[in-house]
């Protein structure tokens, strides 16, 4: 890995104003909900505000206007992301859709499925998730077993995904498949969009720890979709998921989900705090400031066209080390009743129980890791 | 990076190189004291994105001179301090890399090694955000024409971001390394030494914590992010 260069995180346009428009808009439109709804906001599904943000040109803005997009920069929607992810928005039910599937139809899909797909993920309507995980394939993504068979109507589809998370909210799911017979590990496998309402797909609801219906066992009994299913290049879905996996591993998610737990820490500190809370503050904004900086200049990377692989990892790990230490160190020091009722102590509550998966989501720790040793040009 | 810029850290090279057997006097005569002096003024007209590359090179290699009180005012030590911090531990972990891809144990490099490799990758991760942090902060230190009272903030959490990465850094390098990094020999205490007298240096973590937090408080929950929205990007 050569040294690190900053890329300059410079959008066109009016920033500023962006960031006013969106804060206003918010203002009107942001439910008042439980402040715990603003902790791990982009598990938070709600239609109605995803509907409403889609209609004011904050979904799919980087889509070309011809599919009803914004035809806006990918660092604008930078932008846009981390204000709502900062105002703790419920943006969990378009999130899948807008940061990867739609862009990712978009660079691999058919014409047809351009036009099918991207107008309603970019209202904020059409919703969708990520078939990857099988019960035989975790971290090791490359044991998948479901299978697509071509036949003389259509593919067919038998097999498994687990851990699909708003698979019970979502209209399509793009799931990674083998469609060539006898194939091993990462050949043989082709990515296809499956509408969700096709005869045959069970889906089943797997509640977590905390209680939440996130993700869900989805079941393929011999799933006839048609032959234009098929996005991208037959025997090309390794390559296309992992580019898919740099999407989901450096946005500002990575280092936003808690971010409701500092800001009321800060609030509860109040403006002449402890001098143990003030030093957690700041130990917390120094990590904060520099994983933005971080972020910011991985994105800008990507949007400048190459491939911010590792970038993106240590974006990632060093986001979940960030988030899940939080409410570790904020209960070390402030005294927080478990089952409290101030803002402070719920938060600290369901972050604590919800972190957890942090280091899961996306690719395990150890999965990251490995991928940023050998960026190091270890193995 | 510019032409000039890489022609100013070829040059940082060159004299550091000999700065390394005869001391600081090669850096003053180089004209070193001038490169954040203005052109108009008879200087280098150099930024502090320039400082920021001939410091991390002063990190890796003259890491013991006193080239960041050649180059900068006492008011922005902290700041240049963070680049130092940065290109020592880039050296660090170069130094890490090109060991365990070398040193064979158990019939296979070290870096074969899962726990090995896992190691390394959570110090490249420490790392890299210093260097993204001292990237920042010179960005920053230029918008405001080096006036290091309106960069507090950057300044605050840059040095303490650098602080809280020593300990991950000269640990994972040494246990790496086995016995032969901790020899007088070897080059990994040339940055490691200095980069744990650092952390103590122009501010430990206590007090850029003390003050970052301090001010923090006085913006307030959401005041914090739109400060900091508001500082860059």
């Amino acid at each position: 890995m050569q040294g690190f260069a900053l890329y300059p995180f410079d959008p066109p346009g009016d920033i500023a104003a962006l960031r006013a428009d969106l804060r206003g808009w918010l203002t009107v439109n942001q439910p008042q909900d439980d402040v715990v709804a603003r902790a791990n906001c982009w598990a938070s599904f709600d239609a109605g505000f995803s509907r409403a943000l889609g209609a004011a040109g904050y979904v799919g803005m980087t889509l070309p206007a011809r599919y009803g997009g914004g035809d806006r920069h990918l660092l604008e929607r930078y932008v846009v992301i981390e204000e709502l992810l900062a105002a703790g928005a419920p943006v969990g039910a378009h999130w899948i859709a807008d940061r990867q599937t739609g862009p990712l139809i978009l660079r691999y899909g058919s014409e047809a499925q351009r036009e099918r797909y991207l107008p309603g993920i970019a209202k904020g309507e059409l919703y969708a998730c990520i078939g990857l995980s099988e019960p035989g394939a975790g971290s090791d993504l490359a044991a998948v077993r479901t299978t697509a068979r071509e036949t003389a109507e259509g593919w067919r589809i038998n097999g498994q995904k687990i851990w699909t998370t708003g698979a019970h909210f979502s209209h399509i799911m793009l799931a990674l498949v083998r469609t060539e017979e006898e194939s091993e590990r990462n050949a043989g496998l082709s990515q296809v969009l499956i509408d969700l309402d096709t005869p045959g797909i069970t889906i089943r609801p797997i509640i977590d720890m905390a209680g939440h219906h996130d993700f869900n066992e989805v079941f393929f009994d011999d799933v006839l979709v048609p032959h234009g299913a098929l996005v991208g290049e037959r025997g090309q879905g390794w390559k296309q998921v992992t580019a898919e996996l740099g999407l989901e591993r450096s946005g500002p998610e990575r280092y936003l989900s808690s971010h409701a737990l500092l800001a009321a820490l800060i609030d509860a500190a109040g403006p002449d705090p402890d001098p143990a809370v003030a030093s957690l503050i700041g130990e917390l904004t120094a990590e904060m400031w520099t994983l933005r900086q971080l972020s910011m200049s991985t994105a800008a990377k990507l949007a400048a066209g190459e491939d911010p692989m590792v970038e993106a990892s240590v974006v990632k790990e060093l986001g979940n080390a960030f988030e899940q230490d939080m409410p570790r160190r904020v209960q070390a020091i402030v005294d927080c009743a478990w089952e409290g009722s101030d803002d402070l102590a719920r938060l600290l509550r369901a972050l604590l129980i919800a972190s957890p998966s942090f280091s899961l989501r996306g690719g395990t720790r150890e999965i990251i890791r490995g991928i940023i040793a050998r960026g190091l040009g270890l193995r | 990076m510019s032409a000039s810029r890489d022609m100013l850290c070829d040059t940082a090279r060159a004299v550091f190189a000999e700065a390394a057997a005869k001391g600081v006097a090669p850096v003053e005569e180089a004209g070193f004291g001038s490169l954040l002096v203005p052109e108009d003024q008879g200087g280098f007209g150099g930024d502090w994105c320039d400082a920021n590359e001939v410091l991390q090179i002063a990190g890796v290699i003259v890491p013991e001179l006193p080239v960041a009180e050649v180059i900068a005012s006492e008011a922005l030590q902290p700041a240049a301090m963070v680049s130092l911090m940065a290109g020592a531990m880039g050296q660090a972990l170069a130094l890490s890399i090109e060991h365990v891809n070398m040193r064979q144990q158990f019939g296979r490099p070290l870096g074969k090694f899962q726990a090995v490799q896992q190691s390394l990758a959570v110090m490249a991760c420490e790392v890299r955000a210093v260097e993204a942090a001292a990237a920042a902060l010179a960005v920053r230190l230029d918008v405001a024409n080096l006036d290091p009272s309106v960069v507090g903030f950057e300044i605050a959490a840059a040095k303490l971001r650098a602080n809280r990465a020593v300990g991950v850094v000269t640990s994972i390098a040494h246990q790496v390394h086995g016995a032969i990094g901790f020899t007088e020999e070897y080059d990994l205490h040339r940055v490691t030494i200095p980069l744990m007298r650092w952390r103590g240096t122009h501010g430990n973590d206590a007090h850029w914590a003390q003050i970052l937090g301090r001010q923090v408080a006085g913006f307030g929950g959401r005041g914090l992010w739109e400060v900091m929205t508001a500082r860059g990007a």
